[in-house]
């Protein structure tokens, strides 16, 4: 009994799955209605590795959800990572025909489409067509074109592209639990919609969601999507070199670095020591502090490192007004957003998504930004469902509507 | 302080003829000389002394003494340590004989019991008035052992304290640490057996084997006399690609390093490096470097080199040194301790340590040409050959300026480096062999040529520690 109002997002992460279930009220406003949960195996770096032991999980946070929302989900808007994930953007161009001057819905299509047709490797798929800017006759900063007179119509579009199998084996994942995905979305616009608003957008922003196993950045420069990508890396590696570094078994590293994860150098005094627990209590091996916060660091400054790079390679960080918005599980680890500061030098912060009305208190953190950002952009599109005269022109203004704002 | 070495041919003459005597008091005194031995101990005399005649004739040592003999009867002291002193005051002048014209007596021994806690202090003081540098090496016993027994040991080892010059303490409760709970009883005294059979080892090496870099008995004198008479000790070997890494990490484990949290309050720090040929400048240059950041700015580091060349393609590390706190002290420029023997050793490697940066100078027959070799070809593995002059990357810059060295490969004693400084400043993570982890299955993610899987402290190290 789905009802047209309530909204799903489901992200499979590799810590975790998690469910929002949320009803868009009258005056526009999401409210949050119940947040399944279930911690996840059988994904490794943000993709499916077993898929039997994946889809109990999903199934699990699936039931958890329904249970405390009280609504029966039936068609969920999934969540796609994965270091396969790639984009790059790319300038569609129409030429109208003589004897028409008005630019219709039609030529918005045929500009995407024009701007898709890059040769792909085979076993690609497009997952997104962005729109950045519309140019009508090489006239810059048009906003919506449509109804425009104009000869020639341009537009730059941010694409993203991701292995098709691997895409298929998440939504097949949903469907054999007898669930629709109404829509597949990459976590990082997802976790966009849920932590920027509308001004930091247009002032320009770097999120960075460093979750379980991936890290997902997009790039927002004058309110359009400039650059996203994927690394995969994330709090899974951190925990690994712990555990290679400390040589402590994995839940250990894990369990420390929850609890102690650290990124600051040069804090713990000399010879401060952590000290390990046995599970009756005991006090067990010490560990140095400083130590411990460096192998944090330098996983935590790579990620860094390698995000500001290619974000510097497309010349996107000069851009960055409000800064950088680092979230997910991983950015619970103290003194993180120094040390983006330090490397981006730019002004971070930690971000939660923003407030939505319901049960959200308890999930204002930031390992749910994903999640309810992908609610938020079921929202944003189903907000302009209403308007739409057609299927082309409801694609074209659900796409429009989220990615210029 | 700096001493230069500027006579030549003099090889031979630099063979040190130390007299190194090693005994074990008391029953856990002879189980450490058997391990010593086991393991192989050259040019060193083994004396085992216990009351205990039964426990005496088991001892693989070729002298012993046997301890009061008309007050036990060949009887052990029964758990008392006032037993123990009557013995050995019983037995003065045999001890007496067997100290006398050492320059080093190690005395080892189990403390908590009767024999060695009683008679320890008394041939340590005998062996201190005898002239000799007196080391007293023990083991605490186990807190399960009772209290009284610790409250024994405690009280002798105030007692050796006295009347020695340095004691490595050795706490079996940290003992356990190197072995698993699960272990059997016989591993876990066992362990402390091994690291004190270490640690006589090292030192007799140290003092024994010829050194590209010489430490000699001086040096040995300066840094524990000079403390409050409680030794640290680390000892670690290790092979393959990051052998220099490992072993320093593995003496740093030492229970007696305290994970290295010791070191940072000592004031002189002896550092030896045993390899083969193939030892690098870059190898001893990322030693220099960890050991570096573990040591105050106050701290002497004095760095030996000693080709061996048993020691295939292994290296070692020793750290000796003694905890005290040098926080009221100077910066130690001055010379050694008035304790120390007539300097008559060269080279040595005393030098004015200023800040974090070691120097060490030698110099050799030959002078220097003065070409500049690129560091990345220098540094490579097995390379040891004419470091001319040498900038180590990154953070760590490594002046060189040595002679052609084909002697090398002879372990020639008298083979030097020639001056050099090493620069030592680096933050540098403890690493082990390249691995995945749990991401060893799982397909590799790699950006720009690396691959991050594998630990970012992992890698980072690499590049800056050996390209």
């Amino acid at each position: 009994m789905a009802r047209d109002n309530i909204f799903v997002g489901l992200e499979i992460g590799t810590t975790k799955v998690c469910v929002v279930v949320a009803e868009a009220r009258h005056d526009n406003t999401l409210k949050i209605l119940g947040v399944g949960n279930a911690p996840s195996r059988g994904i490794r770096k943000g993709e499916l590795v077993d898929f039997e032991t994946a889809k109990r999980c999903v199934h699990d946070a699936i039931v958890d959800a329904e249970e405390r929302s009280d609504v029966e989900i039936s068609e969920v808007y999934l969540g796609i990572s994965g270091g396969h994930i790639r984009s790059f953007n790319n300038r569609g161009i129409v030429l109208l025909e003589e004897g028409r001057e008005e630019i219709d819905e039609q030529d918005l299509e045929d500009v995407r489409t024009n701007a898709r047709e890059v040769s792909l490797p085979m076993e690609d798929c497009v997952l997104h067509t962005i729109i950045q800017h519309y140019y009508v006759d090489g006239q810059d900063g048009v906003l919506n074109p449509l109804g425009l007179f104009g000869k020639k119509l341009e537009a730059d579009f941010h694409i993203v592209y991701g292995i098709r199998t691997r895409i298929q084996n998440a939504i097949r994942c949903v469907k054999e639990l007898e669930l629709e995905t109404a829509d597949v979305v990459i976590n990082s616009f997802a976790t966009a919609q849920a932590v920027l608003d509308k001004n930091h957008k247009q002032q320009g922003a770097l999120v960075i969601d460093i979750g379980g196993g991936t890290a997902d950045f997009v790039v927002y420069v004058e309110g359009a999507v400039k650059q996203s990508g994927v690394i995969a890396v994330g709090g899974d590696h951190i925990t690994n070199d712990l555990s290679i570094g400390l040589k402590i078994p994995s839940a250990r590293a894990e369990k420390l670095k929850i609890e102690e994860g650290d990124v600051t150098l040069g804090n713990a005094f000399p010879g401060e020591t952590i000290v390990l627990r046995d599970e009756t209590g005991f006090a067990g091996r010490e560990i140095e502090r400083e130590t411990f916060n460096q192998i944090i660091h330098c996983r935590v400054r790579e990620i860094f490192e390698i995000v500001a790079r290619q974000v510097d390679a497309d010349q996107n960080l000069n851009y960055l007004g409000a800064g950088v918005f680092v979230t997910g599980g991983s950015s619970q680890l103290r003194g993180i957003e120094h040390l983006a500061s330090e490397v981006f030098g730019l002004p971070s912060r930690i971000t939660a998504p923003l407030p939505l009305a319901g049960v959200t208190s308890a999930f204002e953190h930031p390992q749910f930004s994903t999640a309810i950002g992908l609610v938020r952009y079921a929202h944003l599109v189903h907000m302009d469902r209403p308007m739409a005269r057609g299927i082309l022109s409801r694609t074209m203004k659900r796409l429009s509507g989220i990615f210029r704002t | 302080m700096v001493q230069l070495n500027r006579q030549y041919g003099r090889e031979e003459t630099n063979r040190e003829t130390r007299k190194i005597r090693v005994i074990g008091v008391g029953g856990a005194g002879s189980n450490i000389l058997d391990r010593a031995l086991l393991d192989g101990i050259d040019h060193v005399e083994l004396t085992t002394a216990n009351t205990d005649v039964q426990s005496l004739t088991g001892s693989v040592a070729n002298q012993k003494i046997q301890l009061g003999r008309n007050l036990t009867r060949g009887l052990g002291s029964g758990g008392d340590p006032e037993l123990g002193l009557a013995a050995a005051e019983e037995s003065y002048e045999e001890i007496q004989s067997v100290v006398a014209g050492c320059d080093i007596v190690f005395v080892c021994a189990g403390l908590g019991g009767g024999t060695g806690s009683g008679a320890a202090p008394f041939i340590a003081k005998l062996a201190k008035e005898a002239g000799a540098l007196a080391l007293v090496l023990v083991t605490m016993p186990f807190t399960f052992e009772g209290r009284r027994r610790c409250a024994q040991a405690a009280a002798s080892l105030q007692l050796i304290r006295e009347n020695s010059d340095a004691v490595v303490c050795f706490e079996n409760d940290r003992m356990a640490e190197l072995t698993l709970p699960r272990m059997g009883i016989h591993e876990a005294f066992s362990a402390a057996d091994v690291t004190i059979s270490q640690s006589i080892r090292a030192i007799a090496n140290l003092l024994l084997q010829p050194g590209l870099i010489r430490l000699g008995f001086d040096d040995i004198c300066s840094v524990l006399r000079d403390g409050d008479a409680r030794a640290l000790f680390g000892f670690g070997e290790a092979d393959g690609e990051n052998r220099a890494h490992d072993a320093l990490v593995k003496s740093l484990r030492n229970p007696l390093m305290h994970r290295g949290e010791m070191l940072a309050n000592a004031t002189n720090v002896i550092v030896q490096i045993r390899g083969s040929a193939n030892v690098t400048l870059g190898e001893v240059g990322i030693v220099m470097e960890e050991l570096n950041r573990h040591v105050s700015d106050r701290t002497q580091l004095m760095m030996g080199i000693a080709i061996d060349g048993t020691m295939g393609s292994r290296l070692s590390v020793s750290i000796i040194s003694s905890s005290g706190d040098s926080s009221d002290r100077p910066l130690k420029t001055e010379v050694y301790p008035a304790l120390q023997e007539p300097a008559r050793l060269e080279p040595v490697p005393a030098q004015p340590a200023s800040e974090s940066v070691i120097t060490l100078r030698l110099e050799d027959e030959r002078p220097a040409n003065g070409a500049t070799l690129d560091p990345v070809q220098h540094l490579e593995p097995a390379e040891t050959r004419a470091p001319i002059e040498a900038r180590a990357p990154a953070r760590a810059s490594i002046e060189a300026r040595a002679p052609k060295k084909e002697a090398v490969k002879e372990a020639d004693p008298s083979d030097k480096p020639a001056p050099k400084t090493i620069e030592a400043r680096q933050e540098v993570l403890q690493f082990d062999a390249v691995s995945r982890g749990r991401f060893e299955k799982s397909e590799p993610t790699i950006i720009d040529g690396q691959d991050l899987d594998v630990p970012t402290f992992l890698r980072r190290r690499v590049k800056g520690g050996l390209v």
